[in-house]
């Protein structure tokens, strides 16, 4: 058992021994090994803000930017109370891998302020975003380091933090951060983007195990955002999903919805509310037949789309998984334990690993610092039509690595990412 | 007025008159005293003035001749209709004064005019000489008499008297002479003394009486104010003259109001006359005005003597004036209005008092309210010869219980008195169709604190269609809230408390419902409820004077509940800065899904969703732009003057225009301010917006609202029957009987790899299903539910607490560091709904006290309950309290107002062991364990009854049980009522079973509607399991012969 000091540690800790196994894989020599083990830069800074009451109040901001070989860093802001240096520095080097396996030109970064958002009023949030932006106003920018929202933060906060920054910059510069609503330099098309990602990639998984879509049935679970936008696009495809969980906010628990003969989207849309919750009666009436939550996974289809929460197939769960299934696509960011994912490759499931099938988000917020950059702003069709061709160039790479290396698609998803931003370094003469 | 002995008042015409003159004659001594003033502006005032004085002002013309020169009135012109009077100076005969009606009138003493206008007319040309007189000694046009102003009023006054009222004058000299005497005047004691008898009694420490000095008949009254004129001063004596004067105009009301048997009506009659003599309060001494308020307020309202001490400074007569026309009562009645009526009144008076200095109050407004007098439910019973419903409160509560329904239909299909039908339909002609609610009013509420309101209704009318229809229905909800006080809850209630032998009696308030009308549908832009204190802190930067709203859209009843399901919009009025939810998420997550209203077309209350009202009346509806914001993914958009799109999915109620462009909050903030001020304590206030204006619907102590009252914090309690103090961010309540606590060790969760840690998380929801519901406690390190870092607390959503009673974080000091606590808000909207509470333990600060070793050392039930989970057994820890200290219980007692909390081993208050050990007014507040144990016996008694009477051979049952609410005596007045079969029979058994089992549900669902008015389909849950359950310990089947929370056997086979 660890000591507490250790603890501390452990999620960077944990990313880093994830890079040093890819690293094995490829061989990377020593010096790439250390430049890549650790942050490029990072930035840790005082917010000294007058409070609401008149007192001053000092908080801690961080920024890291983890690598920009391959182009300008790219991560989110988080505003929460036990921020540390070692949670952003592991996050910070996941987008560096995040941004890589979709190929697109960005590094990866992140940053964080410790506070809690519910305990101050909206001006003192806007004084912490213009506080952080004048510490580090030098060293980001629409060419060097793209902030983006995370966890707490939000559109309002990116449009505060743009405005000192131009402010600062006597420029306007919407290109320097993403996240913003669209008619103030967002992208259209970044609702869609996750759900229609995870589609794309299983179009083209479909098409690796020779398997029209049209011949397919999919289980959902979750019926959020994500979920949403993956039905409709499979179901366009000419697949059908037959089950749909969600969960019940009145009777705190999960329930799947199941019609065999298909869900339709808009009228399972009809009866649900805001928060993804599907009203137990209407759907009742309209033939939907309401099982535990649990049993997404014991349905007899094709494909899976766990597209709610962590470890939902574990070393439990993923015993009960149909022979009829030949195919996962991992809406959600780790849906699947380590002990699961032996059990799938044993069973020869093709699974599209998490930061592969979801990486529709990130590649959206690219195409909205790309569109803000030129000041011009693509419609809707256009953003999902690139979106594809990011997305299935993705895929058919990551296909490649595993089918050449003999590796499993998460493995592969790994070894191209981490190859890429070596490689990137080693151009740029830097190892 | 019928009764004897009451003194003669004369007529109201004549008293009219005299007041009018005794003003005239003020003003025209006002005017004549004037400083600094020409004598043609004097003159000019006059003529204006003098009309007043006489009969028919209207037509009433003064002339004033002055040396020739005369001076009249606009419109003035010679009539045969005069009366004059010379003006002298030094005797000489130097001009006159005559006053001309234009008109002819009816003749009285002199032509058309009275005696007393002589009287009047002969002073004031007296005054004018005199006038005269001191402008032509000083010289000076302007120069002021030697003497005060006041000092030649109140001679002018005394003599105008003698001439008119000499009885009045002997009175106020009587009352001078006594006043004199209580200020120690020897002259005036020597006034009083009878001739030659002993020594005036000096005040002694003897026991026996003074000897009383009896005044001397009949009373020398130039005497008595020639020895005033040494003591006082001439204003002083003015003022206490005009004040007597008034008095004694005014005797009649008091006398009306001072006799205990003067009804209603009477005091009615007494208000209206003494409106009708144009004399105001202002005008009466300060004594007496006290006195009257007083004693109105008695009437009318209680006899509280809180409610009395703070209402008096507040009241006007002219608001018993206005008052008067509002209540309907039966003829001779004595009721009162009642404890609500009774704070919404002092809350306006107290909001309008505040408004001058405090501009935000301007224009707080109250509905049109009419009152029925409390007394009026017994006319309704004599009426229709149901007295016997009086003695059914003496009745063993289970036959009342029973018998309710029928009380129900009885009231219902009553008829009203006459004198009530007549009544309610003149108020409905002023209402209109407008909806209204019928609230209760209770007398009861004064004498034991609100925890009764919520035992009764308040009940919504459309109030559409033709006057016999709306009649009905008002007449209909009347019967109903008037049977509500036959109805089981209160009379165990007031049995428990020893108030069966109080009067009964309820007054009603018909109020118009706040709202606007927006194509079928009526309803308030906002209405919420107030509450002074905050105890539900989200932040540690709230403090608990910044206080609560808790507001939405439509109709405030989904405010006032708390409903699991759907949540109101959160504010601290003194923090509006500080909001619940930050996140576009949480903001989403915890906002507002039905709107109640009132359909018109329906004619009846209504509950609706947000989409669909939004999609019907959208832009429509008042104040919309300040109430919905739109939420663009993550971005929270406040709707502007252009939206016109409010049926967008993303439309979500938040009030952040409200809050942002309008100064509600602030007013609602001073309004509390004010309003605890005046109430001596905290207030919880109902309101609502009609789109133009606030209106207060309800105004209480809040100390007086069951669960939110502070409990008394024990001081003598033995170190080793203490858990826990806490003495930071405490809110107020009471959580009686925890039966178990599930303890996180700080220390070890820390030492665990994540993955454990989050299978903490897991067993921790696994343990929520298991335990007794609401009757555990939940104490873990830092942050519960923490979404980040899952090191900084155990990662939980709110389904894997739902069930606890507290919910309780230790931040442990390490080194020089204090963790934050998470004060519960990733679910915190969800923890007050259900009203789980909320500690905080700050066991190494000052005044923090934890005994861990309790914890530590005391057997860990969860290797027994999930033997899955054993090895986490170092870091979870389950505790039996019950086992572990011999019988006892955990209480969790809070105090907000000292800020103090505590966590002692007790025996348990369940079925009354403890009720003799907790002082009285912490009983009265408590309000909920009775109710909890009430809904419990009942459902206990149902389940007996099914299990006995279940045929199980026919239905091939082996056995039932009972668990859940109603075996854990957790019962509430929604739950259901669960049950588990043991199951062996066939398939045709089974559905016979489950259809026996539904009509039970149906049945017991109608029961409890009428019981508590909440509505379900099926009331029972029955789970049937099987012998292959039985083996494989199935979920249901778990819980026969479980460890712990384990289903109560009601009938077995014998097998």
């Amino acid at each position: 058992m660890s000591t507490t000091k250790d603890r501390v540690y452990n999620s960077f800790e944990m990313a880093q021994a994830q890079f040093d196994r890819v690293a094995d894989f490829l061989e990377l020599d020593s010096a790439t090994r250390a430049l890549l083990r650790d942050p490029l830069r990072e930035y840790s800074f005082a917010i000294p803000i007058r409070m609401d009451d008149g007192s001053s109040r000092v908080f801690r901001g961080f920024r890291v930017q983890h690598n920009d070989a391959r182009g300008p860093s790219k991560g989110g802001i988080r505003f929460h109370p036990q921020e540390t240096m070692d949670t952003v520095r592991a996050l910070g080097m996941w987008m560096t891998w995040k941004c890589a396996v979709v190929d697109i030109p960005l590094g990866g970064g992140k940053g964080g302020v410790i506070c809690d958002p519910h305990n101050l009023s909206l001006r003192e949030q806007e004084q912490i975003c213009r506080g952080w932006i004048r510490q580090v106003a030098s060293d980001v920018g629409p060419f060097k380091d793209v902030p983006a929202p995370d966890v707490m933060t939000s559109p309002q906060h990116m449009l505060w933090m743009l405005d000192e920054f131009e402010t600062i910059h006597r420029n306007r510069l919407p290109g320097f951060i993403t996240g913003k609503p669209v008619g103030m330099g967002g992208s259209l098309g970044r609702k869609e983007a996750t759900g229609y990602g995870v589609v794309f990639t299983i179009r083209e998984a479909l098409k690796e195990l020779g398997v029209r879509p049209e011949d397919t049935t999919a289980s959902v679970q979750g019926f959020g955002n994500v979920a949403q936008y993956a039905i409709e696009l499979y179901t366009q495809l000419g697949g059908k999903v037959v089950c749909v969980s969600c969960w019940d906010q009145k009777d705190q628990v999960s329930y799947a919805y199941r019609k065999a003969s298909g869900v339709d989207l808009q009228e399972l849309l009809g009866v649900t509310d805001r928060f993804g919750g599907i009203e137990q009666t209407r759907a009742a009436a309209l033939d939907y037949e309401r099982l535990p939550g649990d049993q997404w996974i014991d349905q007899d289809v094709d494909i899976l789309i766990p597209s709610a929460l962590e470890n939902q197939i574990n070393a439990e769960t993923v015993l009960r998984i149909r022979p009829r299934v030949k195919l996962i696509a991992e809406g959600a960011n780790g849906p699947t334990s380590p002990e699961a994912d032996a059990v799938l490759k044993d069973r020869g499931i093709f699974v599209i690993p998490d930061f592969l099938a979801n990486a529709g988000g990130v590649t959206c917020s690219y195409f909205e610092q790309v569109q803000s950059n030129m000041n011009f702003f693509w419609s809707r069709d256009e953003v999902l039509g690139k979106l594809d061709l990011k997305m299935t160039a993705a895929f058919e790479a990551v296909l490649d690595v595993a089918k050449t290396q003999n590796i499993p698609m998460r493995d592969a998803a790994y070894v191209i990412a981490v190859d890429r931003v070596a490689q990137a370094c080693r151009d740029r003469g830097w190892v | 007025m019928t009764r004897t002995g009451k003194p003669r008042q004369p007529d109201l015409a004549t008293l009219t008159e005299r007041a009018k003159e005794l003003s005239c004659l003020y003003r025209s001594i006002e005017i004549l005293t004037r400083e600094g003033t020409e004598p043609e502006e004097v003159f000019a005032d006059l003529l204006e003035a003098i009309p007043g004085g006489w009969q028919f002002p209207e037509d009433c013309r003064a002339l004033l001749v002055i040396g020739g020169h005369s001076y009249r009135a606009a419109g003035f012109r010679e009539t045969p209709w005069a009366q004059r009077a010379p003006i002298r100076v030094r005797g000489a005969d130097v001009g006159e004064l005559g006053v001309y009606y234009t008109e002819p009138h009816a003749a009285a003493e002199e032509g058309p005019f009275l005696r007393e206008e002589r009287q009047l007319l002969n002073t004031l040309a007296g005054r004018i000489g005199l006038f005269l007189l001191e402008r032509e000694l000083t010289g000076a046009p302007a120069a002021a008499p030697p003497e005060s102003a006041g000092g030649q009023q109140w001679r002018v006054i005394l003599d105008f008297l003698r001439r008119t009222e000499p009885h009045l004058v002997d009175w106020i000299a009587h009352k001078m002479l006594n006043h004199l005497r209580w200020k120690g005047v020897a002259e005036a004691e020597a006034l009083a003394e009878p001739a030659g008898d002993a020594a005036p009694a000096e005040a002694t420490e003897e026991n026996r009486p003074l000897v009383v000095a009896a005044p001397q008949a009949p009373i020398p009254t130039e005497r008595v104010f020639a020895i005033a004129r040494e003591y006082l001063s001439d204003d002083e004596l003015g003022v206490y003259i005009q004040g007597c004067i008034s008095q004694a105009k005014a005797a009649f009301l008091i006398t009306a109001l001072e006799d205990q048997g003067s009804s209603l009506d009477e005091v009615g009659a007494a208000l209206k006359h003494f409106e009708g003599l144009g004399l105001t309060e202002a005008e009466l001494p300060a004594a007496v005005q006290i006195m009257i308020r007083v004693a109105l307020l008695r009437r009318f309202f209680s006899d509280d003597l809180d409610f009395i001490n703070v209402a008096r400074n507040l009241v006007r007569l002219d608001d018993f004036l206005k008052l008067r026309g509002r209540v309907l009562h039966a003829p001779n009645s004595h009721g009162k209005l009642g404890g609500k009526s009774a704070g919404l009144y002092l809350a306006q008076r107290a909001a309008e008092a505040a408004a001058g200095a405090e501009p935000l109050l301007r224009d707080i407004k109250v509905p049109r309210t009419w009152y029925i007098a409390s007394d009026a439910v017994l006319a309704f019973v004599r009426h229709n010869n149901l007295e016997e419903v009086y003695d059914r409160k003496y009745e063993d509560v289970e036959q009342v219980r029973q018998e309710y329904p029928h009380v129900i239909q009885v009231f219902k299909s009553a008829t009203f008195p006459p004198e009530l039908v007549t009544a309610l339909a003149a108020t409905l002609d002023e209402i209109g169709d407008k909806p209204i609610v019928v609230r209760s009013s209770s007398l009861l509420e004064d004498r034991t604190g609100a925890v009764f309101s919520g035992k009764y209704k308040s009940l919504f009318l459309g109030n559409q269609g033709g006057k016999p229809e709306r009649l009905r229905a008002l007449q209909d909800a009347i019967a109903e809230v008037y049977a509500s006080i036959f109805g089981p809850d209160p009379i165990e209630y007031r049995a428990e408390r020893n108030l069966l032998d109080v009067h009964e009696e309820m007054g009603i308030m018909i109020q118009e419902v706040v709202g606007v009308r927006v194509g079928r549908y009526f309803l308030p832009a906002f209405s919420g409820v107030a509450f002074s204190h905050n105890e539900f802190r989200w932040s540690p930067r709230i403090r608990r004077e910044d206080g609560l709203i808790r507001m939405v859209l439509g109709l405030g009843t989904r405010a006032v509940d708390r409903l699991t399901d759907d949540y109101p919009v959160l504010f601290s009025p003194g923090q509006p800065a500080l909001r619940v939810n930050t996140t576009a998420e949480e903001t989403e997550r915890y906002s507002q899904r039905m709107v109640d209203l009132i359909d018109l077309e329906a004619n009846r209350f209504e509950t609706v969703t947000v989409r669909e009202l939004l999609r019907r009346c959208g832009a429509r509806l008042p104040l919309v732009r300040r109430a919905i914001s739109f939420l663009d993914d993550e971005h929270v958009r406040e709707a502007g003057p252009l939206t016109s799109d409010y049926a967008s999915s993303s439309a979500v109620v938040t009030f952040n225009g409200l809050a942002r462009d309008t100064p509600f909050l602030a007013q609602m903030d001073a309004l509390l301010r004010v309003l605890r001020e005046h109430f001596h304590s905290a207030v919880d206030v109902e309101f609502a917006s009609d789109g133009a204006n606030l209106y207060l619907l309800q105004c209480r102590p809040q100390s007086r609202a069951a669960r939110s009252a502070p409990a008394v914090i024990p001081r003598d309690v033995p170190r080793e029957h203490v858990l826990f103090e806490a003495r930071r961010f405490i809110s107020n309540g009471r959580v009686p009987d925890l039966t178990h606590i599930v303890y996180i060790d700080p220390e070890a969760y820390a030492a665990l790899p994540d993955g454990d840690m989050r299978e903490v998380g897991r067993t921790v929801g696994r343990l929520n299903k298991l335990l007794p519901k609401r009757q555990f406690i939940l104490i873990g390190p830092g942050r519960w539910g923490s979404r980040g870092d899952i090191h900084l607390g155990v990662s939980v959503t709110y389904s894997d607490v739902n069930n606890t009673a507290v919910l309780a974080e230790i931040a442990r000091r390490k080194a020089n560091y204090l963790p934050d606590l998470s004060f519960g808000t990733h679910f915190f909207q969800d923890l007050v709904e259900a009203e789980i509470r909320y500690l905080p333990l700050y066991p190494d600060e000052p005044g923090g006290y934890f005994r861990e070793e309790f914890l530590l050392g005391a057997r860990n039930l969860l290797p027994e309950l999930l033997p899955e989970s054993a090895e986490l057994a170092p870091v979870i820890r389950v505790i039996d309290v019950v086992r572990e200290t011999g019988g006892r219980v955990l209480r969790v007692l809070l105090n907000g107002d000292l800020d103090e909390a505590v966590g002692i081993f007790a025996p348990p208050t369940a079925g009354g062991v403890a009720a003799a050990e907790t002082p009285a007014d912490e009983r009265a507040a408590e309000g909920i364990e009775p109710t909890f144990l009430d809904h419990t016996r009942w459902r206990l008694r149902m389940a007996e009854r099914i299990a006995e009477r279940l045929d199980f051979e026919r239905f091939g049952v082996a056995g039932v049980w009972v668990f859940g609410s109603t075996k854990n005596a957790t019962a509430g007045p929604r739950s259901d009522l669960d049950l588990l079969l043991h199951f062996r029979g066939g398939e045709t058994q089974r559905r016979e079973l489950l259809l026996w089992l539904e009509a039970w549900g149906t049945a017991l669902a109608g029961m409890n509607y009428l019981r508590t008015g909440y509505d379900c389909d099926n009331l029972l849950d029955a789970r049937l399991v099987t012998d292959d359950d039985m083996l494989n310990h199935g979920e249901w089947a778990g819980k026969i012969g479980a460890v712990t929370d384990a289903a109560r056997p009601l009938r077995l086979t014998s097998s």
